[in-house]
């Protein structure tokens, strides 16, 4: 998995590339632990993001309770392979998909 | 149309073709399966005179193209070839790259090569990218820009070695659909696949090689579904079954996901069904049974496909006390194995080493 950072003032976009699984979200989690200070709005790309497990989801759910407390989390351009995890876990109720 | 005889090719290290003798028929679409390293490129290599033979003779519409005196490049203009790499020129459009050879070696005009190659490029599906470079293109496109530089040249004969191993997953359906095409236009083709879907269907023989020649050489219903020798029998049965086991939690997950895509790729099923294989895997053996493992297991999983109603089983046993993963508190995993699958079956398993077993449909 490649994970894309871009700062905009306050604004942070996070485009994800190719799998986030057991084996990657670590990275992930890693790196949002780093870079959520000060951050008001946090995108989350998934327009290459090609698989997603529970391991995935999980810190998903852990960063969008991190930015309840200080901003808000938009996860956009999700695929049609995607949108159905999130349907079949409740994530779409969780989590604001653009 | 193709005769060979006694054909040998010996290299330093190795002798790939020990002694190879087969016809082929005009309108024959042949598909070359078989493991890595016993010949297969060395065969259409030598029937395109990429390499020369050690000893043997290889007969083309009765020239003999081993021979000294053969003019080679008249027999190459009869023949095609499309590799796993496209080879386009970098530095020239789409439609340069069709109308280059059709000019210079075929004394086409440059109009009657223009109006010839977009009706290639047509057919390919990829007239809009006419001015287009290579760079500019998918995998994909790239690789039916070569088919189409291929038949630009009116070729009888097309080999093909590995035409999609190349490409992304997403992008080998449109170079299949390409090539199915040629083969119902009445071409004559070889075409070296580890796809054994469309090696199966799209040839009306095939050609199963190994131990220094053409093992076994018969219809796609023989060779896939009743092979009549020891080495294709088995070489087929381990395309259609994947088997890992797993004994210690250190193991290498990424390597187990490649080689469950690789197995689906070979089988021909979707992206989208690898995507849930690999994510009933996931949950179910990662998330849900390993960490209720103690020290010392084994976790064995196996996945089968069935070309008959086009899907596959997957089996996973384990050892431990009896558990029941429907009974796990990890709902999150669950409800994901559950979407990628049509069921799950869980009972207790009395075979040496292993108590407990799942059995899952992939949706
Ligand atoms: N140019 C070469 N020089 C030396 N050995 C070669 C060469 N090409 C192929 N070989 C050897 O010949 C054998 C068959 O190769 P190849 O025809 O490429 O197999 P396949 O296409 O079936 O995987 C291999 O052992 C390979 O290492
Ligand atoms: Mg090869």
């Amino acid at each position: 998995m490649n994970i894309n950072k871009t700062v905009n003032a306050t604004e942070l976009t996070v485009a994800l590339e190719g799998r986030l699984d057991t084996a990657t979200a670590p990275a992930l989690e890693a790196e949002l632990n780093q870079s959520l200070a000060g951050i008001t709005k946090l995108v989350l790309d998934f327009s290459a993001l090609e698989y997603l497990s529970s391991a995935g989801l999980r810190v998903l759910l852990s960063a969008q309770k991190a930015m309840n407390k200080q901003g808000e989390m938009i996860v956009k351009n999700v695929n049609e392979t995607i949108s159905e995890i999130f349907e079949v876990t409740g994530f779409c109720d969780v989590l604001t998909i653009e | 149309m193709i005769k060979i005889s006694h054909l040998r090719k010996e290299y330093p290290n190795a002798t790939p073709l020990k002694d190879v003798n087969v016809e082929i028929n005009r309108g024959d679409v042949i598909s070359i399966i078989g493991p890595s390293g016993t010949g297969k490129s060395t065969l259409i290599r030598c029937i395109n005179k990429l390499e020369t033979p050690t000893s043997g003779e290889i007969w083309v519409d009765g020239n003999c193209i081993t021979s000294k005196k053969c003019d080679i490049n008249k027999v190459r203009q009869k023949m095609g070839m499309v590799f796993q790499s496209f080879n386009l020129f970098n530095h020239m459009n789409v439609i340069e790259n069709i109308m280059a050879a059709p000019m210079d070696l075929l004394g086409k005009s440059k109009q009657q090569a223009y109006d010839d190659g977009m009706q290639l490029l047509r057919t390919v599906g990829l007239a809009d990218k006419a001015f287009n470079y290579p760079d500019e293109l998918s995998g994909g496109q790239k690789q039916r820009i070569a088919i189409a530089r291929t038949l630009a040249m009116n070729p009888e004969i097309i080999l093909f070695d590995e035409p999609t191993s190349a490409l992304d997953p997403t992008m080998v359906g449109e170079v299949q659909a390409v090539i199915k095409e040629l083969a119902n236009k009445g071409l004559t083709m070889m075409i070296v696949t580890h796809e054994m879907r469309f090696a199966k269907e799209i040839a009306n023989r095939v050609f199963y090689m190994d131990e220094g020649g053409i093992y076994e050489d018969g219809t796609p219903e023989q060779i896939f579904e009743n092979p009549q020798k020891e080495k294709t029998a088995r070489f087929i049965k381990r395309i259609k079954v994947f088997e890992n086991l797993i004994t210690s939690k250190d193991f290498d997950f990424i390597g187990f996901n490649t080689s469950l895509e690789e197995f689906g790729r070979r089988c021909g099923i979707s992206q989208k069904a690898i995507y849930r294989m690999q994510s009933v895997f996931e949950e179910l053996c990662v998330q849900i049974i390993l960490p209720e493992l103690s020290k010392d297991f084994a976790l064995n999983v196996t996945a089968e496909y069935s070309q008959e109603d086009d899907s596959i089983a997957v089996q996973i046993k384990y050892s431990g006390k009896a558990f029941n993963p429907m009974d796990s508190d990890n709902i999150l995993s669950l409800k994901l194995a559950q979407n990628a699958a049509q069921s799950i079956e869980y009972a207790p398993c009395n075979e040496e080493g292993f108590t407990n077993m799942l059995v899952v449909k992939i949706k």
